[in-house]
């Protein structure tokens, strides 16, 4: 398989968020801190990654009437290591995303990809499937947090940055830079609708752009067939 | 023979799965469940520390009654009261310091899985957060979020969680005064860690309205 094009189809054209449009219910709602998203993006990476490995591995010997049963059985015990060492090693990471990491578990992306990719592929192949998924939903992650704080809050980095004392804190308790006073920042932007917005904007970027490489290519096609 | 292989694979399969899944989580249960522990031990004394700072609390006893889960005496006067209210999306677990004379000295939550970014706020050691718990400081009576005529400012796009920490709050401050007696050494003030032994200041045990009461809202 070829992995330049597996890169891109996981992370623009094959997007997890943006395209397939599955797992928005956490994006939506951790969206709002650039430490919160970061977070959520690596929890997702690592688990999506381990499920791809574990699924592909036993495709041959599962039962067909079973295989979402067990297919949920892997993806809930590597949710709850992922839950366990985060709150036993970063426990504010841990508090920060709170109830979404034990949601991760009906994350329809993990489940997802399970079902349509690692069941049908090699182990290397989901391995690298869960990999560049999990890069572009971090990504997407990272882009909705980028705009709603700064509009939202009128920060950058929150949890992550502190303008004051150490430039960078690991714990979320940095405030982030601050660009312009919290007075002006358009508060409706943290709220859930503000995801709504926000993703509906980013989703339309990407297809403005897809669909403009789309016709390039065309005219270019037929300019060289002619 | 092969049919009634055909019938029980898929069912002995699932169940190797989670026998493998359960016994991995053991595992790594093992490894992690002291650690896990440890923190929220730590958490919670930082905590108590934070809310009302004494060398040492001793458990009263208090029988939990679903709202209230434990009420610590301090050994400075005063008490830390353990309150588990709902939120917006589960439990919310706090501590809350009580004076002698029945106020509010400060809240802390220690756990709760609240919408990261709005109820969160509410426990996270942020600026928006510190600001938000500071209001409770000195409360006393029934706390309340200004919407119900109360003057604590509720979290913008939380109003559900903030209530729910009034209501700890109030729920706190009630069941001390129903405790009463002051705490075990009532002392006029409250100390910040040492509790010297010259002080011998005992003061009759507030049983009056507290001196320095807000007007309680309702």
């Amino acid at each position: 398989m070829n992995r330049n094009k597996q890169f891109f189809e996981g992370v623009i054209s094959n997007n997890p968020v943006l395209v397939q449009q599955i797992g928005l219910c956490a994006t939506m709602a951790i969206s709002t801190t650039l430490f919160n998203g970061l977070g959520m993006g690596l929890s997702v990476l690592i688990i999506l990654t381990c499920c791809n490995v574990v699924v592909a591995a036993i495709r041959k010997i599962i039962p067909e009437q079973v295989r979402l049963a067990i297919f949920v059985v892997v993806i809930a015990g590597f949710v709850t290591i992922v839950d366990l060492l985060l709150q036993a090693f970063i426990p504010a990471l841990s508090s920060a995303l709170g109830v979404f990491i034990p949601l991760i578990v009906v994350n329809c992306i993990i489940i997802g990809r399970a079902e349509a990719f690692s069941s049908k592929n090699s182990v290397k192949d989901s391995f690298f499937d869960g990999v560049f998924q999990g890069v572009g939903y971090t990504l997407v992650l990272i882009c909705m947090c980028l705009f709603r704080e700064l509009l939202g809050s009128g920060t950058i980095g929150g949890g992550l940055l502190n303008g004051a004392k150490s430039f960078i804190t690991l714990d979320g308790t940095g405030a982030g830079l601050r660009i312009f006073p919290e007075t002006y920042a358009a508060g409706a932007l943290v709220l859930p609708f503000g995801g709504f917005l926000t993703l509906g904007l980013l989703m339309a970027l990407l297809q403005h752009i897809l669909s403009k490489s789309a016709a390039k290519k065309a005219a270019k096609e037929k300019e060289e067939t002619t | 023979m092969s049919k009634t292989m055909e019938t029980f694979k898929p069912g002995l399969m699932l169940l190797l799965v989670a026998a493998v899944a359960a016994l991995v989580l053991g595992l790594v249960n093992l490894f992690t469940a002291g650690r896990i522990a440890a923190i929220a031990e730590e958490t919670m004394n930082a905590a108590m520390q934070a809310v009302l700072p004494a060398a040492s609390y001793t458990d009263t006893g208090f029988e939990s009654d679903g709202e209230i889960d434990a009420i610590y005496a301090s050994a400075n006067g005063g008490w830390v009261v353990q309150v588990t209210e709902s939120g917006s999306q589960g439990l919310v677990t706090m501590m809350v310091g009580v004076s002698p004379d029945y106020a509010c000295t400060g809240i802390s939550i220690t756990e709760s899985s609240e919408t990261a970014g709005l109820g969160a706020i509410a426990g996270q050691p942020s600026e928006k957060g510190e600001a938000f718990r500071a209001q409770f400081v000195g409360q006393s009576g029934t706390v309340a979020v200004t919407k119900e005529g109360g003057s604590i400012d509720a979290i913008s796009g939380a109003t559900i969680t903030s209530k729910a920490v009034c209501r700890g709050v109030t729920a706190a401050l009630a069941a001390c005064r129903s405790l009463g007696g002051g705490a075990s050494v009532p002392t006029v003030t409250v100390l910040g860690g040492s509790d010297g032994p010259g002080e011998t200041a005992v003061t009759q045990p507030a049983s009056t309205g507290p001196a320095s009461a807000e007007p309680s809202m309702g």
